[in-house]
């Protein structure tokens, strides 16, 4: 399998997978169940961040296409572009659900109800448009990808990275800021999880995580400027693929603190051991995101 | 002082470091140092937030454990750093950015020891370390990132 067949395996789950949180979430509001709110959120959190390699794939399918005189390269480009522009509020979608997880507050129904229908509308979008790449039967004259007037968020984010050289150093900088952010608080969470830090309970030390989510943040916005300036690295390299693989488990493991905790329904201590296995599976996972990622340029392209 | 940088870039052990090409050789220690960094200053990071007031209710001495971590992680980038360095003694030697990078460190183990005695051990407040140790982490991470750059640009 290469990466541009995981791309189409990948491109569906974005879309569906929204379309199911948001059903989720209306049906919890409408039957008030809070279990059910909290399984839409997850579903909300777990989309976004599949919909990261989703998009990172599509680079590499477009590799494989950039020599076939059947595809428009236009197309590809309106494709990417819009898939870009519904990344963001996805992200931001998964981000908040994150927060209404972790504390939960009134407004996140209306914010997560208004961005959650803004991007399944801006997804179907970039679904469509991508269809029409390998499929010139649904090509109708005047498609979308040469409508005026749609942000091109994928170039212009291409551009301000090659355009201004400054970018690249300073994004390096904040790559190696958001992961101490990440890395520490992940660190010092899963050391109380896994007993080695005593005398403080879940629930206070969780206070912390926004800021391991804020280094999150910052490494998936700096680490996509660097996709974006210069895709071909990355999707020809085997190592930035298992990078990926591991900074999305990685990011699974961060809902076990923000859910289990003495105040949470879950029995914290009837799951001590389970609370210690995944405490040490997290603590691996993002040393094996920084080993990958120090790996890649010295491993991995052919 | 210029002709014994010249001699450590000349041991086998540096020219290995440089030359070598092997997985296990530079890109091992620069992994090593990535993580040392990301251990030490993450966690010290954490520890500035709380004295900063981020998660008032987590007890102060439920993290003194995390100081046996942060100085393990120091000791592995002293270590890693020295042959990091005797790889290139010459351009890092004559690159400003390493100077500033050292200081900064030096200041923020200084700030993080005095963290310990001073809010730890005495119980004072520590908003103006915490401050301060993060502000000399940021500075000397960008010093060390922008290392790569400015030797590019002397040589």
């Amino acid at each position: 399998m290469t990466p541009a067949h995981l791309h189409l395996l990948l491109n569906h789950v974005p879309t569906i997978g929204f379309g199911l949180g948001l059903g989720l979430f209306v049906a919890s509001l409408l039957a008030k169940s809070e279990d059910l709110k909290q399984a839409s959120l997850v579903v909300f959190f777990i989309i976004a961040l599949v919909a990261i390699p989703a998009y990172l794939t599509g680079n590499a399918a477009n590799f494989v296409l950039q020599d076939e005189p059947a595809v428009s390269q236009d197309v590809v480009a309106a494709h990417q572009d819009a898939a870009m522009l519904a990344l963001v509020p996805m992200e931001v979608t998964g981000l908040l659900a994150w927060f209404a997880l972790w504390r939960f507050r009134r407004w996140h129904v209306v914010a997560l109800l208004v961005l959650s229908v803004l991007t399944i509308g801006l997804m179907a979008r970039a679904a469509t448009l991508g269809g029409e790449v390998r499929h010139p039967e649904i090509l109708a004259d005047g498609t979308a990808a040469s409508a005026p007037g749609w942000p091109r968020a994928a170039a212009a984010g291409a551009a301000f990275v090659l355009d201004n050289p400054w970018v690249w150093p300073i994004s390096e900088i904040f790559h190696f800021v958001g992961l101490c952010l990440l890395f520490g608080i992940v660190l010092l969470i899963n050391l109380r999880m896994l007993g080695v830090v005593t005398g403080v309970a879940l629930v206070d030390i969780n206070r912390l995580l926004p800021w391991a989510m804020l280094g999150l943040v910052i490494n998936v916005v700096t680490g996509m400027l660097f996709f974006l300036a210069s895709p071909d690295q990355y999707t020809q390299n085997t190592t930035f693929a298992w990078k990926i693989g591991a900074m999305l488990l990685g990011g699974l493991t961060l809902l076990y603190p923000t859910m289990v905790n003495e105040h949470s329904g879950m029995k914290l201590a009837a799951n001590a051991t389970i609370t210690r296995a995944v405490g040490a599976t997290s603590i691996c996972l993002w040393v094996a995101v920084i080993f990958l990622g120090r790996f890649l340029p010295y491993f991995g392209s052919e | 002082m210029g002709s014994v940088l010249v001699l450590l870039e000349q041991t086998g052990l540096a020219t290995w470091i440089r030359e070598s090409g092997l997985l296990y050789s530079y890109p091992l220690i620069l992994f090593l140092h990535t993580l040392g960094l990301s251990t030490l200053v993450g966690l010290n990071t954490a520890i500035d937030l709380r004295l900063l007031g981020v998660g008032a209710c987590i007890p102060l001495p439920s993290l003194e454990k995390t100081f046996r971590v942060m100085w393990a992680g120091l000791a592995l980038n002293v270590a890693t750093g020295i042959l990091l360095f005797i790889a290139d003694a010459t351009r890092h030697a004559s690159n400003p950015a390493f100077y500033v990078k050292l200081a900064c460190v030096a200041l923020a183990v200084v700030a993080l020891a005095r963290i310990r005695d001073q809010v730890f051990r005495k119980h004072q407040s520590g908003k103006l370390l915490a401050a301060a140790s993060l502000t000399c982490w940021f500075v000397a991470l960008s010093a060390g990132r922008l290392m790569a750059y400015i030797n590019e640009f002397i040589s």
